[in-house]
């Protein structure tokens, strides 16, 4: 197996797979080459994510990285979570075959910008 | 541990017990250079040319019409190149599904100046036999067209295409990579002048095929060297491969028939299983006209990797359609050749059986699709649907 553990227990068991009802900041983000699609949606209290849940389709590691980016969500503050980096995304998985780095960064776009999207609505409300 | 469950014989298969046992004293103390004049050599040689009288005796031909290759790669190429640099300049006739050992060689033919139709193919993958009459050029000097698709195992009309190039007196290669040793392949019937065909497909060792040339063929080596396979192809031969290679025919004589006729009965058992329990899910293929154990589907709305992935960590290998190790993902050009529609093709798994597949095996594997398919659905976003 090329992927890690960590990975494939993702894969094997989503956690947060789905949607949500009225959450509080909707992102998504594309992958075109890989027609890849990844969407986050964001519970908030306080300013921090209270849960996270996602969408995705995609291959094995954009579904395991979907499922590792909902808990390292959690607890974050959205102005953190704008800036969330690729390899923070690659961290949760145990790691990511360089040709399978997009994994990684179509998840982390859609969170940043389902954290975007609160912190737009937050200011609106 | 998982029970695990190999279909993927398509790609490769175990190489026989008997293969194995055949080939051993050829890395041992039968281990001379067939060309050598001295006893070892001799030896060795004797191994190479029983092997080339199994194959003839298979397939009905004469051995010194056999060339020794190193695998169903390079037989296309000696068949494509060999026949179009013998006549310099021309067109070329293939098909739009070729394997790219024979697309990419017919690609680089036209770079010296030939010229090439790649005929279309139906929603099943079918060439049209009709297609190709009407390809037909004064300046014709190769028709190269598969007997079946490796990916969905759709069997061509050989028969009406080799009287097609019969009748003008091109040569017509085939190739048989996917055939070989699985359904029967009548030369003079089919009009052929030219097949591949290879051995870790049929339970022999990689690394070893064969092309059929009949006798009077004018074409051109493509490797050059010394005078191996009267001249055909230099390089020292792959005496215990070969020899793995000739027993494996040997076998497929004895085994073929009665294997078609139960690999077929699994497969039909694989597809009505899965198409019964998972919604939207398609057949890819000839309904009838196919390789008895082939079976590609189409999950909508799911990616293949996905399947795939989530079927190994199930101890079940098989294949996907669709494949983004390059960080970009494109949907077979086999399937988009067929005019499957995207949000179908992103989703093709390819099943190949063999003679080790049981009905448990089969049944074990509709249990796990059938779940899988409905998480991966489950959590993919709406939008997805639109693609």
């Amino acid at each position: 197996m090329i992927y890690s553990a960590a990975l494939v227990d993702h894969f094997r068991n989503p956690r947060n797979a789905g949607m949500m009802r009225d959450p509080d900041g909707v992102g998504e983000s594309e992958y075109r080459e890989c027609m890849d699609l990844a969407r986050f949606y964001l519970r908030v209290r306080d300013g921090r994510v209270l849960e996270a849940r996602f969408q995705t389709y995609g291959c094995g590691p954009t579904i395991a990285a979907s499922s590792a980016a909902t808990e390292l969500a959690a607890g974050h503050r959205l102005e953190d979570l704008v800036e969330l980096a690729e390899g923070r995304v690659v961290e949760a998985v145990g790691g990511l075959p360089e040709e399978r780095r997009h994994a990684a960064q179509v998840v982390a776009m859609a969170l940043r910008a389902a954290a975007r999207n609160a912190l737009d609505r937050r200011g609106k409300g | 541990m998982n029970r695990r469950v190999y279909l993927d014989h398509n790609a490769s298969t175990p190489v026989h017990p008997e293969v194995v046992q055949a080939m051993l004293p050829y890395f041992g103390e039968r281990f001379g250079n067939p060309s050598s004049v001295h006893a070892f050599g001799r030896e060795a040689r004797e191994g190479v040319e029983t092997a080339r009288e199994q194959i003839a005796h298979f397939l009905r031909v004469g051995k010194e019409e056999i060339v020794f290759t190193s695998g169903g790669t390079e037989s296309d190429n000696m068949a494509v190149k060999g026949i179009a640099m013998a006549r310099r300049q021309g067109h070329i006739i293939t098909s739009q599904i070729e394997h790219h050992a024979v697309l990419r060689a017919v690609q680089y033919l036209e770079t010296l100046g030939f010229e090439a139709t790649y005929v279309p193919v139906d929603q099943h993958g079918m060439v049209d036999p009709d297609d190709v009459r009407r390809a037909i050029r004064p300046d014709t000097v190769l028709i190269t067209i598969m007997h079946a698709n490796s990916e969905v195992g759709t069997i061509q009309p050989a028969a009406e295409i080799g009287r097609l190039a019969r009748e003008r007196e091109i040569p017509f290669h085939v190739d048989g990579v996917q055939t070989f040793g699985k359904v029967p392949i009548d030369l003079d019937a089919f009009g052929i002048d030219l097949l591949s065909f290879s051995s870790h497909k049929i339970y022999g060792p990689k690394g070893v095929a064969g092309l059929w040339i009949r006798k009077g063929t004018k074409m051109v080596s493509v490797q050059h060297g010394g005078e191996h396979e009267r001249r055909r192809r230099a390089g020292t031969e792959n005496v215990p491969g070969i020899v793995g290679f000739g027993k494996a025919v040997e076998l497929r004589a004895r085994d073929m028939a009665d294997e078609a006729v139960r690999v077929t009965a699994l497969r039909d058992r694989l597809w009505d299983g899965i198409s019964a329990r998972v919604p939207e899910v398609r057949l890819n293929g000839h309904p009838t006209q196919r390789l008895p154990g082939t079976c590609n589907m189409c999950f909508r709305h799911v990616e293949s990797e996905s399947i795939v992935l989530g079927l190994d960590l199930k101890g079940v290998g098989v294949s996907a359609g669709s494949a983004c190790t390059s960080g970009s993902v494109e949907p077979s050009y086999v399937l988009v050749a067929m005019g499957v529609p995207l949000d179908w093709a992103m989703g093709s798994v390819r099943t190949s059986l063999g003679r080790s597949t049981t009905a448990e095996d089969i049944d074990y594997v509709v249990e796990c699709v059938e779940p899988l398919v409905a998480k991966l659905r489950s959590a993919m976003p709406a939008r997805a649907e639109a693609r």
